[in-house]
């Protein structure tokens, strides 16, 4: 292919402006082109044939189609962090400074070592891996060494391009948009049916994958009410951009159908210019609800496959003609055209009307309509009738092509005829309507005989097809069934018809109807995927080899697979197979297309979802654990200190300081972050008596208790302490982690189990601020501060609930403790959360008063043998953790009937315990405890839940679930961790290692 | 006897005035940042709805809404939230008292949630336009008219808007993720330019 620039003039390169000049790079070499230009049209307008090398056999491969149907001119655009590979140059539109690059080559497309893969051919044919590779396994692995050997040589050679390792550096935006008609595609039948559904009032989205909408109409030859079509397309589109309730999305490509009339388009905002504006949005992802559809997709035309149709010159003649009309560039300087329809004859006759010279028309057909040889005649080529080319020369891209005779009945190929020197030979195999959208969805697409394609099937929720997609081709029937489609899709949003508006048309009318020749059989190398290097004779291997389902083909062969899913080879794989299998096309069968239509940057797809993916939930004292130098940890949603490290301290070493303070003298930590439920009602006592395993029918106002919940199943759910302010309300406390679930779990029994129960539920999480004083000076702390409550013993006892005011602020205090002390939870709204902590810090501060965070938190709590999350893990029943005095047996409770199960009582279940580290060493989260020692561990008993360094204890300590634990206390074990290579002496002891008696936290 | 403090907000530390983002000559989003006086939920049992309404109309003066309306008046806005369920937001503080001293746990339940939330306002003509391209629901007038409020989220933040105007909207968005939802709602904005007062 030798492509140069037409002399542009009035109608030819009507896409680009025939003024300007761009100057771009590929592969390092400056060029220039035109503003308008794809990176394809100005390659081709340079005389640049080459443009990548094949995925397997590294074959060199130029410009083929002009879409997004494109399977080889994938580039490499940008670098560093933007650099992003298989960009269709023939959707990249042209700007200053774009910077491209081909892929899978070394050291350059034109001459890539890599193609000695050609040279021992039919060795790399399908089922190659499978065949060379697999080989009886060792234990443990599934491949051969020798697998693994060759495995990083053929990733290395094979491949398409490399993406970058560095963060995205460029911002994606979404839009939620609701309209009555979703129009997909901007051609004739999407522009009419958009038109007929704005005519009725209908709030209307028409999309189009292009920069400028028009589809076919841009290229077209026609004359629409007088006017030239693109010049029509212009003013019907500008019409309609300027109707309020019509939003017009070009660059926009509709990937993806889903339930419910929700679609999903990639809106290409800035991959036009070099790089986004500051605070401009690269791509935008628009979910799009819509009361019904109109898929006007378009259809996209095929190649006939035949030897040496992947030269380098050879393209789609559609494509072709489109390159001439609207970019001024001729494919090449002698173009041979090859159909088995009319459309290359059309295609033939526009290239030759500008300056394009055409050696020949070879069509399969023995005869053609008169208006359609007449059109070849203009185009002063040489016509070959009943012929069909058989095969192409030259060294790296196109010199010749062999023309011979052939039978389009028996596929026979007769005597050579001529050879023709033709630097392009475009191709036309036909039509195939893009139904992937309605694909997706699963409708089955159906055969027509006439056009040698698949139709999209029967709609089975709201969308319609029109135009092309729908196999009507031409515009006088694309124009009718868009607003066909159009007066289905308002009935169904409700809508009138509106009104007919479809243009007169002049220009030519012809059968799009193909002869069914699909291959030109000649034994040499045939392409059907051209991206993925599956030859014809690939597909009969498959076929010879029993792997004769199209599912099978696809997978054997990679038929269809990569970034075009097969849209130029699949309907020609189809029809080899169906030959070799003896058996129509139809019986032969489809495979399902996947989104998205096209492939789609990640960073469109995520979002502005990317570092911490979840929004992250702050306390009210959370700028002040920060400033404090606080290490934050995410715990759920939430987050939370870890520790307070002070000048040099690692982590545990925090801790442990934090830790020892609070059993020593008195600390505070943020405890904002448990969910927190306002439970209220007459019946809410009753409510909470079913929820909970222990009684709280009779709890006092002004006390609290600590509560279990259970599931229907008998395992423990959630804990946490429920506090009676009144009468009729409480406050419902629950671990950070559990408040949602527990929500859910609240408000089902409620409305389902128990509906007759008057209460009021509400998550007040975010309502309270909470701090814990702990330690025993926590109450000198809080008569230090604490203003209307007597704060003594006597006046806040062990589980009392008081009303008091702190610094001015409307306190509630509640004498709980999680870390086995005398401690507090002091609430307040949480816009005061921050004056609360400073008044205590305050107060406490001549008690030495220190805060700590959550890992001093859960060492305070191991110590006393108090469970959490780890313990309360979902397999675990109040009585598996030493819990059974809280499971009422006076009343009904959720889980109350399947708790009962015997299993649930056996002695050798996994029971909490707590175990010590005899020589010293550190017990690790995630240790099993065994009998024997390191070499001959045996088998698994149990399992450490919770684990930390005691102060107190001075020795590494864990909670355990050990099988039968309750009566093993005081029994040698090992706590081993083979992936840290950890085998640690221990003794198992019971939990409550500290205070078992109570006396701290109730003194 | 010791004031009560001054509430603060989780945005104070975040919140600056200023103009920010694109297009900053022709601005075309405005935010800004309330704490509410006094935000109150109320809930009837299923028989004593009327009850309540008549409760909350003698507290607020005002007529209680079906839902997506409202009612408002200078101080005061009711949005219905469920069934037999609203949210009043006053400029007054002490409002929970009030309606707790109106709606006995007999005909329903009171729950004070002015700490609970925090209230952005987002007006201009790209107002919906930016509230759209992060949560979803329909923002057209005949959709989303004015005047009416609806329960939706940005991603796991929960959010009840109240359409005060074609182009202005008030934001209760849950407190310890107000920070989150401010970072959203300035970078979505900032594509097309914003100021904050």
């Amino acid at each position: 292919m030798s492509g140069f620039r037409l002399n542009l003039r009035e109608g030819l390169g009507r896409a680009v402006d025939h003024d300007s000049k761009i100057n771009f790079t590929f592969d390092g070499k400056n060029y220039s082109g035109r503003v308008g230009d794809t990176l394809a049209s100005a390659l081709m307008a340079n005389g640049v044939s080459i443009v990548a090398r094949s995925f397997k056999y590294h074959r060199p491969r130029g410009i083929f189609s002009a879409g997004s149907e494109e399977p080889n001119a994938l580039v490499t655009v940008h670098s560093g962090a933007r650099t992003e590979p298989n960009i269709r140059a023939t959707e990249l539109e042209l700007y200053e400074g774009l910077e491209a690059k081909s892929q899978n080559r070394w050291p350059s497309v034109n001459f890539d070592v890599m193609a000695v893969n050609q040279l021992p051919g039919k060795a790399f044919s399908a089922g190659f891996y499978y065949k060379t590779f697999m080989g009886p396994s060792r234990p443990g692995h599934k491949a051969t060494q020798f697998w693994w050997f060759c495995e990083q040589l053929i990733r290395r050679a094979a491949g398409l391009g490399k993406g970058a390792s560095q963060a995205d550096p460029d911002k994606y935006g979404r839009m939620n948009a609701f309209c009555d008609v979703l129009v997909v595609g901007a051609g004739a039948a999407g522009i009419s049916a958009a038109e007929r559904a704005a005519s009725a009032g209908a709030k209307v989205i028409l999309c189009d994958e292009s920069a400028v909408a028009g589809g076919a109409l841009l290229s077209s030859s026609e004359l629409l009410d007088g006017a030239l079509a693109h010049d029509w397309v212009a003013d019907r589109l500008a019409e309609l951009a300027e109707n309020e309730n019509v939003t017009v999305l070009t660059r926009t490509t509709v990937q993806s159908m889903f339930d419910d009339n929700t679609y999903l388009a990639i809106e290409r905002l800035a991959d036009h210019v070099k790089t986004p504006g500051k605070h401009q949005v690269r791509q935008r992802a628009w979910n799009i609800r819509c009361k019904s559809a109109v898929i006007a997709t378009g259809a996209i035309e095929r190649p006939i496959v035949f030897a040496g149709n992947d030269r380098p010159g050879v393209m789609l003649a559609d494509s072709a003609r489109r390159y001439v009309v609207e970019y001024g560039v001729s494919p090449g300087r002698a173009v041979c055209v090859f159909t088995n329809n009319d459309t290359g004859w059309l295609a033939a006759r526009d290239m030759a009307k500008y300056g394009v010279i055409v050696e020949a028309i070879v069509d399969v057909r023995k005869d053609v309509p008169d208006a359609i040889r007449a059109a070849g005649e203009e185009s002063r080529a040489e016509i070959f009738l009943g012929a069909a080319i058989t095969a192409t020369s030259g060294l790296q891209t196109l010199s010749g092509a062999q023309i011979s005779e052939f039978s389009e009945t028996t596929g026979e190929v007769g005597r050579k005829l001529k050879k023709i020197g033709c630097d392009c030979i475009a191709v036309s195999g036909g039509w195939s309507p893009a139904f992937h959208l309605t694909s997706q969805q699963g409708e089955k697409p159906v055969w027509d005989a006439e056009l040698q394609a698949f139709l999209p099937g029967e709609a089975t929720s709201s969308w319609h097809v029109a135009g092309a997609m729908a196999g009507k081709f031409g515009l006088r029937h694309a124009f009718r069934s868009g607003e066909e489609a159009a007066v289905k899709a308002l009935a169904e949003a409700g809508l009138g018809e509106g009104e007919s508006d479809v243009p007169r048309i002049e220009g030519d009318e012809i059968d799009y109807a193909p002869a069914p020749v699909f291959e030109i059989n000649t034994g040499g190398k045939a392409f059907v995927d051209l991206q993925h290097d599956v030859t014809a004779e690939d597909v009969r291997l498959a076929h010879r080899e029993g792997l004769v389902s199209v599912e099978h083909l696809k997978r054997y062969t990679t038929l269809g697979m990569a970034t075009d899913q097969g849209k130029t080879s699949n309907m020609s794989g189809l029809a080899i197979m169906a030959e070799a299998r003896g058996k129509p096309i139809p019986d032969v069968g489809t495979t399902r297309f996947r989104p998205p239509y096209t492939p789609t940057a990640l960073g469109a797809i995520a979002g502005d979802a990317y570092g911490h993916l979840a929004s992250e939930r702050l306390t009210p004292m959370h700028d002040w654990h920060v400033a404090e130098g606080a290490n934050m940890y995410a715990n759920g949603p939430w987050l939370r200190p870890e520790s307070y490290n002070r000048s040099g301290e690692s982590v545990e070493q925090a801790y442990i300081r934090e830790a020892a303070t609070v059993r020593k003298g008195v600390g505070l930590v943020d405890v904002s972050t448990l969910g927190k439920i306002d439970v209220q009602g007459p019946d809410a006592a009753e409510f909470l008596n079913r929820i909970y395993s222990n009684g709280f029918a009779k709890l006092p106002v002004g006390k609290a208790r600590y509560g279990l919940m259970l599931r229907e199943d008998g395992m423990l759910f959630d804990d946490g302490t429920t506090w009676r302010l009144d009468e009729n309300r409480y406050l419902m406390t629950t671990t950070t982690a559990g408040a949602g679930q527990v929500m859910e779990h609240l408000e089902y029994h409620r409305d389902v189990v128990w509906p007759d129960l008057k209460v009021a539920l509400a998550s007040v999480s975010d309502e309270w601020a909470g701090v814990a004083v702990a330690g025993p000076k926590s109450r000198n702390v809080l008569k230090a501060c604490v203003n209307d409550c007597d704060v003594s013993n006597e006046g806040l006892p062990f589980m009392g609930v008081r009303q008091a005011t702190i610094a001015g602020i409307p306190v509630w205090i509640a004498r709980l403790s999680f870390s086995g002390e005398m401690a507090y939870e002091v609430y307040c709204g949480a816009g005061w959360g921050q004056a609360l902590w400073d008044a205590l810090m305050k107060a406490g501060k001549r008690f030495q008063i220190v805060p700590y965070g959550l890992e001093a938190l859960s060492t305070l709590r191991i110590e006393k043998g108090h469970v959490a999350g780890p313990e309360l893990n979902g397999r675990t029943t109040p009585l598996d953790l030493g819990l059974g005095g809280m499971v009422s047996s006076k009343k009904n409770f959720v889980g109350a009937t399947l708790l009962k199960r015997d299993a649930f009582h056996e002695e050798s279940r996994l029971q909490l315990v707590a175990i010590k580290s005899i020589d010293g060493q550190r017990i690790r989260g995630g240790s099993h405890l065994v009998k024997g020692n390191k070499d001959q561990p045996g088998q698994t008993e149990g399992n450490t839940t919770s684990t930390c360094f005691s102060p107190e204890l001075n020795c590494y300590i864990s909670l355990a679930l050990l099988e039968g634990g309750n009566a093993r206390h005081g029994e040698k074990m090992f706590a081993t961790n083979p992936v840290r290579n950890m085998h640690v002496a221990v003794e198992v002891v019971s939990p409550h290692m500290v205070d078992p008696d109570g006396g701290r936290m109730h003194g | 006897m010791v004031d009560v403090p001054e509430r603060v907000s989780p945005l104070d530390a975040v919140v600056e005035p200023g103009v920010f983002g694109a297009n900053t000559r022709s601005l075309e989003v405005f935010l800004s940042e309330n704490l509410c006086g006094s935000l109150v939920q109320v809930q009837a049992w299923p028989d004593t709805v009327g009850a309540v309404e008549k409760a909350v109309q003698s507290v607020t003066k005002l007529g209680v809404p079906k839902a997506p309306a409202t009612a408002h008046s200078e101080t005061v806005s009711i949005m219905q939230t469920g069934p037999g369920r609203w949210l009043v937001d006053s400029e007054v503080e002490g409002l929970e008292d009030k309606l707790r001293g109106k709606v006995s746990a007999k005909n329903g339940a009171v729950t004070g949630l002015t700490h609970a939330r925090v209230l952005i306002q987002i007006k201009g003509p790209k107002a919906a336009w930016v509230l759209a391209s992060g949560i979803a629901i329909d923002f057209d007038l005949t959709a989303f008219p004015v005047g009416t409020s609806q329960i939706s989220h940005h991603h796991e933040i929960g959010v009840t808007i109240h359409r005060t105007g074609e182009e202005n909207f008030d934001l209760y968005v849950f407190t310890s993720f107000a920070r989150g939802f401010w970072h959203w709602i300035t970078t979505a904005s900032s594509e097309v330019g914003y100021a904050v007062s």
